[in-house]
């Protein structure tokens, strides 16, 4: 058999020559039980790194290693659309812009049901509206009912006077 | 997108750093101690990472190695310096043969050589590793992994035949 191929890949592996993959042809060459005598000396060379991958961690180091790590769940990579970034955000806008809607709706359905006090008032004593400022009435519920009391009041205490004039 | 797992992405990788831990340190208890270091440091970085994950390990893995070294060295000038000085002289590849009975010839060729030496034949003969790549993991240019690879092969060689020859 011709072994003019190995020493010539045996001469450019001593130079750094050879390919990964002429290296692992070598490997291979010397690792098989007929190797020709004169390239016997150089056998160690190419069975060393076999021999090397004898060295490996025991099983027990992978359980410590399990257990200091404690394995959470796996991290998984996500792309993330601009879209998709912001949806938080205008989901919440549009919980809170549904939320003043039906709010306001509410409010304007029961407002709407009852009669508020100010226009009852100034419907009771139409006189008492037109003669008090109408900013004030507005404002002041109770101004309204003491002017309007006052109106009220004057009848009554003309009664007596009346009386006392007859008698 | 990937999903990163302890026990199949970082995990399998421990035999490969222990090795290239072993080749710097030299000692078995503290290799173990360096690829457990690597192993979580790269699981803490796994959010960072999506490709390079063996590289990065054994970037760490060779710098934690490294340091290690350099501690030892601290403590033996700082407590013993008599012994560091008597084991700087002069003791043959041919002596350690000698002495280390039953270990391989290559084996003690390659641990005599420079720390950077050892490394860059660990990753390419032990790990099939690229030059590009072995070039990233020492930090270093291609063409200096290849003239560091050149002078340890023409090192494992002339002192191989050597010994050979002396029948050792």
């Amino acid at each position: 058999m011709d072994y003019k191929y190995i020493e010539q890949l045996l001469e450019r592996y001593w130079e750094c020559e050879t390919s990964l993959e002429e290296e692992q042809i070598l490997r291979s060459f010397f690792n098989q039980k007929d190797v020709p005598a004169r390239l016997l000396q150089y056998k160690e060379v190419f069975t060393f790194p076999e021999l090397d991958k004898e060295n490996q961690l025991g099983d027990d180091f992978d359980a410590r290693l399990i257990a200091m790590v404690e394995e959470k769940p796996a991290v998984k990579a996500k792309r993330i659309t601009m879209w998709s970034r912001l949806a938080p955000i205008f989901k919440a806008a549009a919980a809170i812009a549904i939320v003043l809607i039906i709010g306001s709706i509410t409010e304007k359905s029961i407002l709407k049901d009852m009669p508020t006090p100010v226009q009852t008032d100034y419907m009771a004593y139409p006189q008492t509206y037109r003669q008090t400022d109408v900013v004030t009435a507005t404002n002041n519920v109770d101004n309204v009912a003491v002017e309007t009391g006052i109106d009220s009041i004057m009848p009554l205490n003309t009664t007596p006077l009346a009386n006392d004039q007859q008698q | 997108m990937k999903e990163i797992s302890f026990r199949n992405d970082v995990l399998p990788l421990k035999d490969k750093f222990y090795r290239l831990a072993l080749r710097i340190t030299r000692n078995r208890e503290e290799a173990e101690d360096i690829v457990q270091e690597t192993l979580i440091r790269l699981w803490d970085k796994r959010n960072e990472l999506h490709e390079g994950m063996e590289s990065l390990g054994f970037t760490i893995c060779r710098n934690l190695a490294l340091d290690q070294m350099q501690k030892k060295e601290a403590q033996n000038v700082a407590f013993d310096p008599e012994l560091h000085e008597t084991a700087d002289n002069g003791t043959s590849p041919a002596e350690m043969l000698i002495a280390k009975e039953g270990r391989s010839i290559i084996q003690e060729i390659v641990e005599q050589l420079p720390e950077k030496q050892r490394s860059i034949i660990q990753l390419r003969d032990m790990e099939g590793k690229e030059y590009k790549e072995i070039a990233e993991i020492l930090q270093i240019t291609e063409s200096d992994v290849k003239v560091s690879l050149f002078r340890a092969r023409q090192k494992i060689k002339e002192q191989y035949v050597k010994l050979n020859r002396y029948g050792l």
